[in-house]
């Protein structure tokens, strides 16, 4: 029975945060601190001739303008994941802190420290730019086309022009022809094509850093990054400095994540350093709202075809899929992005035969790079749809096609690590059950304007980031002198409540009380190494490697422990921060001094000078019983003094695992004036051992309503000169609190045997299903083919009405 | 640049003067003159209410108020809404709810929640929705922050009932 592990225990920053205590990067400041600005450019795609700083350097208060022509030029990736590629892969380095030419509107050019802000601006609109602007090209197809423009060096772009790095094809290799004989089985066969656009992640902080240099050469950066450790690793690249040089750290809240700044916080942290350096100041650098749209990471839109073929009786034989991303002006995540878009939507359904082939391209749009769900929302959305129209093709019910034909635990398949646990058919269950699914097809008589729907999709995800690229995690915990314990993890509490999790998952596993732990984390000064936030990872993969820390020190403590109850290791355990004997778990014991128990009577004995009689260090007994125990105060404190002390460390490689999900959508669609309103939503999720339910159920709830945006309303598109055409927040419409419909969200537990006490990854696949399942209700309300993400109006009336 | 004035008001029941440019926003007031940065930034073109306030009863953007417009009021910020250390009960049921992931919005949605709360002992869902239709939350969803306002809502009810609190 856990006491900790699966209880809703309150957040450990929650007082911080309700407050308005809790300090964030953007709240930060330092003696003597300048502010940094970016001038960027106008232009989507121009080589930079000549930039002149003479006037902006003779404003007062501006202290170092800096451009391509005074900071350092080595190429680097903003991505962390470039910097874990896995072995025999090529990170893209495709990045500078200002480039010899500018690749989408709002590159960086140049850059002014001043004492504040506003001379900062002012300095920077100062600046003489001479640009000669290129050709341009902002679509997919048309950055694939002959006649496009090369955006960068072909050697960046092996496989072909505008190519990012490796084609991805699962299986590897050049494609055999079993695929081509399993269609030949196939009685039916559908093939589509998808389109999804941009969303971005409108994190509620900005990207933010403040950088302080000294003359001994260390740099210390506090800022916005979900990766504290990796960035240290891409700053030492970027500066050509060693990385021991450096420290990054949260401070140690961040306002919100959704992958924007796994690595760098767009170009916060450099443009902050090199201000820094080139004034010997701190240097603080915030974006506006502006900014982080127009030239921070977003999600990559997307072409994806589908091709799937199916018995008469429902049975999928074949599945050959194509992705194809748009990664913007600069490679960021477009390497390995299409891997998981092609993964998770291979994985979903037990098919024999299955082909994916996928790549990022070039445009000179904003960089598109990691949003929660990382490709998977894509290739989802195309599947899911691509199976509602085999269902109506075979005339089979959407729900029962899907039970058919779905992954289970322990199916063989292609991802090198096991499906080891599913309790997806129940999620289906939960969700049909919550939405009503018997009333699909009888919600509308033909009359009136209002048409309902109901949708179904489900989907599967990651829980860490192998094999996409390097996974290792590591985690120390020290018991203090007083007994408390101490854990030490480098990761980044971006909202996710992570600093909970682990905390509950170290506290579980060594049996403390739940006011006996403290946590150190997102500071790469104080903790070991990790790859950081993203892919669902924190609570599996750091809780894999705080698990291993926590038994290894509660091995130590037992085995010191042993010494003075004269029993075997395995004859104690500890509870609520009590050490006692095996068999009186939940019940009382007499807590006793340890100098009182027969290894220490021996030891005293044994002294050189006996100890004085009424030597009491322990405070009074904290539980009555008929066998003795020992406090973690009194051991802790009695090895102090005897120079002993207990430090855990736990280093794990966690193998991956898939949680499983499901979604259920109702909707009406106006068929006037094409609009959709979600009536509600259901979500039901495995993510194995829910380690704080409230938490995951947060995860939950957040993850459907981002995805009712994407599915709905949010997108960024390009006027014909390259810019942006949604910068703000009443220009780009992502859901408010009078926005959202009745949500159902299930915790459908099970247990997978690779994670810390069964847990799974639970961070992004709330934004997997949402889309796909709300896209289905609308196709089933309106009987139309619903190919384009988002539904908006405009969108959604064309289909209606041609 | 303007020239400075001195601008009085009445910050969290206490009496405030600072001297700064008549068109310096509230916010800027709030987080470099007087280094309360619980009041958070996330637009400064009043669309995401991360820099929600309190003045004179309403909730309102503390990035699109200027100093000069503040000179005689009452302003009440984050800081002000605990009573010495003790948290207020929309505080407390933010914490208990899972109301609060990034924290990053959460000051804002509360102080709207409490301008809400102030006038309206026991709002509707709509109600409470419409009052912090201004903030935005990216992480939760919306759905333990109404859950959230509305237990605050109880348990106010049951102190005024019981005549504890403030």
């Amino acid at each position: 029975m856990m006491k900790i592990v699966g209880k809703n225990i309150d957040r450990l920053d929650g007082v911080d945060k309700v407050t308005g205590v809790g300090t964030f990067s953007t709240d930060l400041s330092a003696p003597g601190m300048l502010y940094g600005k970016i001038l960027r450019s106008p232009h989507p795609h121009a080589r930079i001739i000549k930039v002149d700083t003479s006037e902006a350097e003779k404003l007062p208060g501006v202290e170092a303008v800096i451009h391509r022509g005074n900071v350092p030029n080595n190429p680097f990736n903003t991505a962390a994941p470039m910097y874990t590629t896995v072995p025999y892969l090529k990170p893209v380095l495709d990045q500078w802190i200002f480039a010899e030419k500018a690749r989408f509107v709002g590159d960086e050019v140049a850059a002014v420290a001043a004492v504040s802000e506003k001379i900062a601006e002012a300095a920077c609109k100062l600046i003489k730019v001479e640009y000669e602007v290129l050709p341009a090209v902002f679509g997919i197809k048309e950055a694939m086309a002959a006649d496009a423009p090369e955006i960068h060096d072909p050697r960046i772009t092996p496989e072909g022009k505008n190519v990012v790095a490796e084609i991805i094809r699962i299986p590897p290799g050049l494609p055999g022809d079993a695929l081509d004989k399993a269609f030949e089985d196939a009685d039916i066969i559908i093939e589509e094509e998808f389109k999804t656009n941009v969303q971005k992640q409108c994190q509620m902080e900005n990207m933010a850093a403040l950088a302080i240099t000294k003359p001994d050469g260390s740099i210390t950066v506090h800022s916005t990054t979900q990766t504290p450790h990796p960035t240290k690793a891409i700053l030492a690249k970027v500066f050509g400095v060693p990385a021991s040089k450096i420290r990054v750290t949260n401070p140690p809240y961040v306002g919100g994540g959704f992958g924007s700044r796994i690595g760098l916080s767009g170009k916060a942290e450099v443009v902050a350093i090199a201000l820094s350096m080139a004034t010997r100041k701190p240097v603080k650098v915030v974006y506006t709202r502006k900014e982080d749209f127009m030239a921070t990471d977003t999600r990559h839109a997307s072409i994806v075809n589908v091709k799937l073929g199916a018995k008469k009786d429902g049975t999928f034989v074949a599945l050959d899929l194509k992705g194809y991303t748009n990664t913007g002006a600069y490679c960021t995540f477009g390497a390995e992005l299409p891997g998981v878009l092609g993964a998770m939507t291979l994985a979903i359904y037990r098919i024999p035969a299955i082909r994916y082939y996928g790549h990022s391209v070039y445009t000179n749009c904003t960089p598109g790079g990691a949003m929660r769900g990382f490709g998977n929302p894509q290739g989802n959305f195309a599947l899911e749809r691509v199976v509602d129209m085999m269902a109506e093709k075979l005339g089979m019910d959407a729900k029962e096609l899907r039970e058919k034909n779905i992954s289970r635990a322990g199916d063989p398949w292609f991802l090198p690590y096991p499906c080891s646990s599913s309790e997806l058919a129940e999620c289906i269950k939960q969700c049909a059950r919550s939405i009503g699914w018997e009333r699909r097809g009888k919600l509308n008589n033909g009359s009136g304007h209002i048409r309902r729907g109901l949708g179904i999709a489900v989907g599967t995800h990651v829980s860490n980031a192998w094999p996409f690229c390097v996974d290792y995690d590591n985690a120390y915990v020290a018991v203090q002198s007083d007994g408390s314990v101490n854990l030490s993890v480098g990761c980044c509490d971006m909202g996710t409540g992570i600093s909970t999790s682990l905390p509950q998952i170290c506290a579980e596993a060594m049996g403390l009380k739940w006011e006996d732990i403290t946590f150190t984390f997102a500071d790469t000064a104080s903790t070991p190494f990790t790859i950081g936030n993203h892919a669902s990872r924190g609570a599996y993969a750091q809780g894999t490697a705080v698990k291993a820390a926590a038994d290894d020190v509660k091995k130590q403590l037992l085995g010191y422990a042993a010494g003075l109850f004269k029993v075997s290791p395995e004859a104690l355990i500890i509870e609520d921060s009590i050490i006692k004997p095996v068999g009186a778990e939940g019940k009382g014991v007499t807590v006793v001094d340890p100098m009182t128990l027969p290894g220490a009577i021996e030891e005293a004995a044994a002294a050189p000078v006996p100890p004085p009689q009424d030597h009491e260090i322990v405070k009074p007994v904290h539980t009555q019983g008929p066998q003795k125990g020992i406090s973690l105060e009194g051991l802790a404190y009695y090895a102090h003094i005897r120079n002993k002390q207990f430090i855990g460390v736990g280093k794990t490689i966690p193998p991956n695992a898939p949680p499983w999900h499901c979604c259920a959508a109702e909707v009406e669609v106006d068929t006037e004036l094409g609009t959709v309103q979600v009536v509600k939503m259901a979500a039901a999720h495995d993510v194995g051992t829910v380690i704080n339910p409230l938490i995951v159920e947060g995860q939950i709830e957040g993850g459907v309503v981002q995805g009712i945006g994407y599915a709905l309303s949010e997108e960024i598109l390009y006027q014909p000169n390259g810019q942006q055409a949604h910068t703000s927040f009443s220009a780009y419409m992502l859901p408010t609190a009078e926005d959202i419909p009745e949500i159902d969200t299930f915790i459908v537990e099970g247990s997978d045997p690779s994670g810390p006490f069964g847990a799974k990854g639970a961070g992004e696949c709330g934004l997997v299903c949402p889309a796909s399942a709300i896209a289905n209700a609308v196709a089933n309300a309106l009987g139309a083919k619903v190919n384009e993400l988002p539904m908006t109006a405009e969108r959604v009336y064309a289909l209606i009405h041609g | 640049m303007m020239k400075k004035i001195t601008v009085n008001f009445t910050l969290n029941g206490k009496a405030i003067e600072v001297f700064c440019e008549p068109d310096k926003m509230l916010v800027d007031v709030l987080r470099e003159e007087l280094a309360l940065t619980g009041t958070k930034i996330g637009c400064r073109e009043g669309e995401c209410g991360a820099c929600t306030v309190i003045l004179n009863g309403d909730a309102v953007n503390s990035c699109l108020i200027p100093a000069a417009k503040v000179v005689g009021k009452e302003i009440q910020t984050i800081e002000g809404v605990a009573d010495n250390g003790r948290l207020h009960p929309i505080q407390t049921a933010f914490i208990e709810k899972g109301a609060v992931q990034c924290g990053f919005c959460t000051p804002g949605v509360i102080m709207s929640a409490k301008a809400l709360l102030d006038k309206n002992k026991s709002p509707n869902s709509d109600e409470i929705r419409e009052a912090i239709g201004g903030n935005v939350c990216r992480c939760t969803g919306y759905v333990k922050i109404e859950n959230a306002i509305k237990h605050a809502a109880r348990i106010l009810s049951e102190i005024s009932v019981t005549g504890g609190g403030k």
